[in-house]
């Protein structure tokens, strides 16, 4: 085993039986359409810390949930359902 | 003593100055490289790289050694084939042991797809000079007498593309040997010195802010890996790049010789004896972002399993050591080398987990650009703004590999 | 008693000895010098036991039979080099254990933290080296994965604590003749002692051995200030003597004493790096484990690092060159990376880098592993990922085709005739399995408007009854995927769609239109059918006579799909067309595949019937142009590029992709995927690979881009082929290139039936001949009756006959509160808004009238006793099973999705039906192996 994620439905598995999920936040300075739909398309905040992340429990209940990890650590700070 | 100990080798460390001509950022393989080809070529040595822990500890020192150009388009495949001759000469240009050891890699298919993938892949690579040729599950075994051709009963080989110019290369010579090459020349290299900010001046990029105090630059270079992403929002960037962590293990000693370097896509890993007789594996990236160092189980666990199918000799190897980088991953699975559209601001990254292969050339050509101001032809394809402009370089022949 | 052999040589030894300990009894050092530790912190003992290399024979019971040699690097080739699949190849087994607290160590302070934690009332596991449990690391988890005299690998999964209490090692002796013979540490020399092992003249030298001297004990010469310092020991090949001299006064006399043995005790070291290696875990460290490190002077002469063979003047020699970081100067001697993992160096080197540098650095980063396991133990517990199965697979196998691996599925490849299989497409009717493909029931009031979101065509002017071909993008405007769209015919159903993707897809669809529908906030139901529904595709001119000759009534036309019963199985046939003829496509429940399979080829044996493969498929499809997600797309494809313009609508409104074809729109087009067609001949190849596929293509001198597909055949006096085409200095298209250095002409059209008649044609339903129709029984599934069945002594896998029902949460707990099927039959809250129930369709979710409620055939399952179960599940489930019952949880088995549904005395696995065979091969490999453990 390696990292747990909690999944509401069915509890600490594996990291292996999730999907990863992003949550893109697209800056607010950005205005023109087009720099916005790049900046969703392929940046990334990238944070060293604590994020906010989508994870889909593919081996499992098959539903999106949200939990809080910090990147540099991988250890997660909050569960909670979407 | 042992024959590994570094008995050639002398690197010189001097007290930082107030300026230099240009700044590094990271004094890993990519930052030195640009350093060495910096004073080698262009005669520029008044020039700096700051590294945060020290030289070669990040991934230049935490990958799999491999050099290879066998990628899946015309531009890598030309710019990776630039590095693997440099790599070939890399040991006469510096007088340094970097028990450089030409190979060949196997890479393998166990279905129909792959079989066409890596037909594909072998046309692709000999059209634009990198010698690739598809050989049969006679020549496979031929090359490397300890694979299970029935893969375990349930993978079979069906054939495997073959790169015969594949190599290694000590990995931590390579980076100090050009650390070496840079500061005979008179560059500086600065040790436990974080970069804590980029000092601006208007638009422009004008220095840096060390632990070791200001320093002015005429131009400033990130070759940051991993943590890319903090020193690009220093100059206000947002990058298309998520950090991914990259394992790899080690066995101990195998007492047999094991020829070429040996992948599987459909597998996921790779394996290739070390110059030390252990047997070295690794795999894809984890898929979820992260920048944590500590290694895993699971990881260790299936690429045993994997390697195994097709490899079953290793058995009763013992696992010696297990290690984690974390890797720079763009969008296309391509590099990222050049301006950044910030006056005074290099960059090169998207290295993600195939940096070490292209160090020499990485640097040779980030050199070229910095000394002369024009994007060299061999990199103009893997700029920053390719993304804008809508000319993403995706390879599929790079995607989730060594 | 216990025989066995050392490099040949017969030994015997007394039961309880460790193969150390055996060979000193007859006086055989295992490397031939060094200083014994006889606690595995050393390399001084490394031998091979049985064919693995760097074994610690201090750690290692003597055991009747084993092969011991004594060079440690190995002995024979362990694997046979032959094409046969060797049982080498196969993982330990694996033991999982969950505990609230493990300790590690069982030494004083380690039974003491057992003690503490177990009156607290907290689930304790103990390892204990001394029982052959050793430690390989701590990982994330938190997992602590250790070997087992039982030849198994456990895997510990604490739910709170971890304690290190592994003690202290002994330093080592780092002088020049240090790699003498002779030559043990203090706790060695009692253990030797105890065992009854004649150490001859001893010496000691540092701290007094503890406990009773051994009697032979003839000096004691304590270090350090006030005492003296070791010099060296001397001897040839086993020590003589050993040298000191007065501490801190270098010009001192040396001191020589005659000694059979030297008994060192120089200090301790922590034995810490389980502890470090976890950092951020909760871990505890407890008694010697979490001693301040003691340093050793620093060293002058001799080895530092008996692993690499690292001495003092290699540390001088890479100092002098400017490697001063400890972990520079690791890499650049490799001390500290052998077995014992800086086990005896660490300690000497800091002290040298704290004399060389003025500055204590910290020891270099804990890695595992701690104790190295073998390859086959590691694998313990991991599986290859599984290929999926369609439910036709054995049908497929009887006749004779080369399955192959494709987007997660076996495919059949090729039935060995591709030629009449080409032609049955194109001149009779054939077979083609399709069940792979990604399939997803959706519903909502918010159905339309959500599809309208997730396909750039207008889902609007689909009208019931209608299918469609859609694109499906991803938010860089790059095809992602394609499939068929299809809106119910019956308006009861609502705004009810059947969507499909393609078979390397499917993994992927369900959790994309999750997320999306999630992210726009859409009230819709979405049910998963990939694995429920097989999917047979009729093609050929005689199609439509073959489904009319197996009973089907009515037929759709072109575009359109309906529910019509075909050979007695319900089916959903959507008519459109990849390999060009006339198809129809035969939606149907799994468990009736086989059925629907045999009795179409039984249907259609007058037009002589064949089935193709996905080879066949390719060359079809080729000579209508169509692309294959992957093998003609790129991650850069967006629809322009791939002339596919005419599939997206920019005047509806936002959906997926769309703003980035309005932004890539606006940059100049660089290259285009285009059909071509070679001159006849066409491109030699050879004949192992006729395909041009990846060949460059070429504008005069310039590259213009490259083959994507190309199946080595000829249609209509042409080679047909697609590839990237990139466009001129003028941003023109080539019309003509070459490929191979053949000419290569583009077209615009399919190479094959350009106006897409033969697709399209009309269909009329003629009577056949009445003695040409089949009668076949009608297939009436009666729902399993799990409750009812009992775990059987060799459990099988059956298809589960149930229900599905997407619904929303509160109508699903209304449903459940008052269930309208038959009392007993168990139900499985697979998630809030999804119900699996082992009883039949027939029913309605009163409270969600956008409820899906269908016919699940998509899993298999098997009860097991109790101990069965636990059993096999203690091996091939490492997370922590519910302690209520009844309980269902979900999650990976035997690294398959499984729910496994707990009730006293049994346990009911379902799994998905098309891994099914895979997992009755790990169900009864895994019991298999732990029979005997039962007995």
């Amino acid at each position: 085993m390696s990292l747990r994620i909690p999944c509401p439905t069915c509890g600490d598995r594996s990291v292996h039986e999730f999907v990863h999920g992003e949550i893109r936040r697209v800056p607010d300075h950005l205005t023109d359409p087009d720099e916005r739909d790049l900046d969703f398309a392929f940046h990334h905040d990238n944070e060293e810390g604590v994020v906010t992340e989508r994870w889909f429990h593919a081996q499992g209940c098959r539903r999106w949930f949200e939990i809080r990890r910090d990147t540099t650590t991988d250890r997660i700070v909050v569960a909670e359902a979407s | 003593m042992n024959e590994f100990v570094e008995r050639q080798m002398k690197l010189t460390w001097r007290p930082p100055k107030k300026s230099y001509d240009v700044v590094i950022v990271g004094a890993g393989g990519h930052g030195l490289a640009t350093a060495y080809y910096l004073a080698t070529r262009h005669g520029m040595s008044n020039v700096a790289v700051f590294e945060r822990g020290y030289i070669g500890g990040g991934n230049s020192g935490r990958n799999t050694t491999i050099i290879r150009a066998n990628y899946g388009i015309p531009a890598a495949v030309r710019f990776y084939q630039r590095s693997v001759d440099l790599y070939r000469g890399l040991e006469e240009e510096t007088d340094r042991w970097l028990m450089h050891q030409q190979k060949g890699i196997l890479w393998m298919a166990h279905s129909e797809g792959a079989v066409r993938a890596e037909r594909m892949r072998a046309k692709l690579n000999t059209e634009f000079g990198a010698q690739t040729e598809f050989v049969g599950p006679q020549q496979v075994k031929g090359l490397c007498p300890q694979l299970d051709m029935s893969g375990g009963g349930r993978w079979p080989v069906l054939g495997a593309s073959y790169h015969p110019q594949g190599a290694t290369a000590r990995h931590d010579r390579v980076v100090w040997a050009l650390a070496e090459g840079a500061m005979e020349r008179g560059a500086h290299v600065h040790q436990n010195t974080p970069v804590d900010g980029l000092i601006l001046d208007g638009e422009r990029v004008a220095g840096v802010r060390t632990a070791a105090g200001d320093v002015a630059a005429g131009a400033v270079v990130s070759a940051v890996g991993g943590h890319v992403s903090r020193i690009a929002a220093m100059a206000g960037l947002r990058l298309p790049i998520r950090t991914h962590r990259l394992q790899a293990f080690v066995t101990n000693h195998y007492q047999r010789q094991f020829g070429p370097i040996v992948a599987s896509s459909e597998l996921f890993f790779y394996a290739s004896q070390t110059a030390r007789g252990e047997m070295l594996l690794g795999a894809e990236i984890d898929p979820q972002p992260s920048f944590s160092y500590r290694s895993s189980h699971d990881f260790v666990q299936d690429v045993c399993r994997r390697a195994l199918r097709l490899l079953p000799f290793m058995s009763n190897l013992r696992v010696l050591r297990q290690w984690t980088g974390v890797c720079d991953m763009s969008p296309d699975y391509s590099p990222i080398m050049g301006h950044t559209g910030v006056p005074g601001f290099y960059i090169t990254t998207g290295w993600g987990t195939w940096g070490f292969k292209a160090i020499p050339a990485g640097g040779e050509q980030m050199a070229e650009l910095i000394a002369t101001g024009e994007v060299p032809e061999l990199i103009a394809p893997f700029g920053l703004d390719r993304f804008a402009r809508d000319r993403t370089m995706a390879d599929r022949g790079s995607a989730g590999t060594h | 008693m216990a025989t066995f052999l050392v490099d040949g040589q017969r030994v015997e030894t007394r039961a309880g000895d460790n193969l150390l300990v055996a060979m000193l009894r007859i006086g055989v050092h295992p490397t031939g010098g060094g200083c014994l530790c006889l606690g595995g912190d050393c390399p001084n003992c490394l031998v091979t036991v049985d064919g693995v290399a760097y074994t610690r024979s201090c750690q290692v019971p003597a055991r009747d039979g084993m092969v011991v040699q004594r060079d440690h690097l190995g002995g024979e080739e362990p694997a046979l080099l032959s094409d046969e699949p060797t049982s080498a190849g196969d993982a330990a087994p694996v033991q999982h254990v969950h505990c609230d607290t493990v300790v590690i160590g069982q030494g004083d302070s380690g039974r003491e933290a057992a003690r503490e934690a177990r009156d607290g009332g907290l689930g304790v596991v103990t390892l204990n080296a001394r029982e052959g449990q050793h430690v390989t690391g701590v990982y994330p988890g938190p997992l602590v994965v250790a070997s087992d005299q039982a030849g198994c690998v456990l895997h510990v999964h604490p739910r709170r604590e971890i304690v290190v209490a592994t003690g202290a090692a002994e330093l080592q002796p780092v002088v020049p003749g240090s790699d003498l013979e002779g030559l043990v540490t203090a706790r060695a020399a009692a253990a030797l002692v105890t065992a009854g092992i004649d150490l001859g003249r001893a010496v000691a030298v540092g701290e007094r051995p503890a406990g009773p001297p051994p009697d032979s004990l003839v000096a004691h010469f304590p270090v350090g200030e006030g005492g003296w310092e070791l010099v060296r020991f001397e001897g040839d090949g086993r020590i003589e003597a050993v040298v000191l001299r007065r501490h801190g006064d270098a010009d001192a006399a040396e001191e020589r004493i005659e000694c059979d043995t030297a008994v060192v005790s120089l200090g301790r070291s922590p034995r810490n790096a389980l502890a470090r290696m976890a950092s951020d875990l909760p871990v505890r460290v407890v008694g010697g484990a979490a001693r301040e490190p003691e340093l050793p002077p620093c060293p002058r002469e001799g080895t530092v690092c008996p692993c690499s063979g690292v001495t003092v003047a290699d540390l001088d020699g890479v100092w002098e060159r400017g490697f001063h970081e400890m972990e520079l100067i690791k890499r650049a001697t490799l001390a500290g990376t052998g077995t014992c993992q800086g086990g005896v160096c660490l300690p000497y080197l800091r002290s040298f880098l704290l004399e060389r540098g003025g500055r204590l650095q910290p020891a270099f980063t804990a890695r595992p592993l701690n104790r190295q396991l073998t390859v086959r133990e590691l694998a313990a517990g991991a599986h290859t990922a599984v290929t999926a199965r369609s439910p036709l697979h054995d049908e497929h196998l009887s006749r004779g085709a080369r399955m192959d691996r494709a987007g997660g599925w076996w495919r059949p490849w090729t039935y060995g005739r591709n030629d009449d299989e080409y032609r049955s497409v194109r001149e009779r009717v054939s077979l083609g399995d399709v069940s792979s493909l990604g399939k997803m029931a959706i519903s909502g009031p918010d159905a339309e408007a959500f599809l309208e979101r997730i396909v750039p065509t207008k889902v609007a002017t689909i009208r019931p009854g209608r299918c469609r071909y859609v694109l499906m993008l991803d938010e860089r405007g790059y095809l992602l995927d394609d499939g068929m769209l299809c809106r119910e015919a019956d308006e009861d159903a609502g705004d009810r769609f059947f969507l499909t993707s393609t078979s390397g897809g499917s993994s992927f669809f369900e959790l994309w239109l999750r997320d999306w529908a999630e992210a726009f906030d859409c009230d819709v139901r979405i049910l998963n059918q990939t694995a429920s529904l097989a999917a047979i595709n009729v093609t050929g001119p005689q199609a439509a006579r073959l489904l009319v000759r197996a009973g089907a009534r009515e037929l759709p036309a072109f575009g359109r799909h309906r529910h019509v019963r075909v050979a007695g199985v319900d089916c959903r046939i959507v008519r459109l067309s990849f390999t060009g003829e006339l198809s129809y496509e035969l939606h149907h429940p799994a468990a009736d595949a086989r059925t629907l399979w045999r009795r179409l080829l039984t249907a259609g044996a007058a037009f002589n019937v064949q089935p193709h493969g996905l080879e066949t498929l390719l060359r079809l499809r080729l000579e209508k142009g169509h692309i294959v997600i992957g093998q003609d797309t790129d991650y850069d494809s967006t629809p322009r590029r791939l002339a596919h313009e005419w599939a997206v609508n920019l005047n509806k409104g936002d959906f997926v992709g769309r703003q980035a074809i309005l932004r890539t729109n606006k940059r100049p087009l660089d290259k285009r995927l285009a059909a071509l067609r070679a001159e006849d001949p066409p491109p030699r190849r050879t004949a192992e690979d006729p395909s041009a596929e990846g060949a460059a293509i070429h504008d005069g001198e310039r590259y213009a881009g490259y083959v994507t597909s190309d199946a080595g055949t000829t249609a209509g006096g042409g080679r047909p082929m697609l590839g990237w085409l990139y466009l001129d200095a003028e941003g023109n298209l080539p019309r003509e290139v070459t490929v191979d250095g053949r000419t290569a002409r583009r077209v615009d059209g399919p190479t094959y039936d350009a106006d897409g008649e033969r697709a399209r044609v009309t269909v009329e339903i003629t009577s056949e001949s009445p003695q040409s129709l089949r009668e076949f029984p009608v297939a009436r599934p009666e729902a399993t009756d799990l409750a009812a069945e009992a775990p059987t002594g060799r459990p099988r896998l059956r298809r589960l006959e149930a229900t599905r029902v997407s619904a929303t949460s509160a109508a699903l707990d209304a449903l459940i509160e008052q269930p309208p099927w038959l009392a007993g039959a168990l139900a499985f809250r697979t998630a809030p808004d999804e119900l699996l129930v082992a009883a039949s369709p027939d029913f309605e979710v009163d409270d969600d009238s956008h409820a899906i409620v269908e016919r699940e055939t998509a899993f298999s399952y098997v009860w097991l006793e109790d101990a069965t179960a636990e059993r096999f599940l203690d091996r091939e489930c490492e997370w922590r099973r519910p302690d209520a019952r009844p309980a269902l949880a979900q999650g990976e088995v035997a690294g398959i999705p499984a729910k496994l549904w707990f009730e006293p005395g049994r346990t009911l696995i379902l799994t998905p039906a098309p891994f099914a065979d895979a997992f009755q091969r790990r169900l009864t490999g895994s019991l298999a192996e732990t029979d005997g453990d039962a007995a």
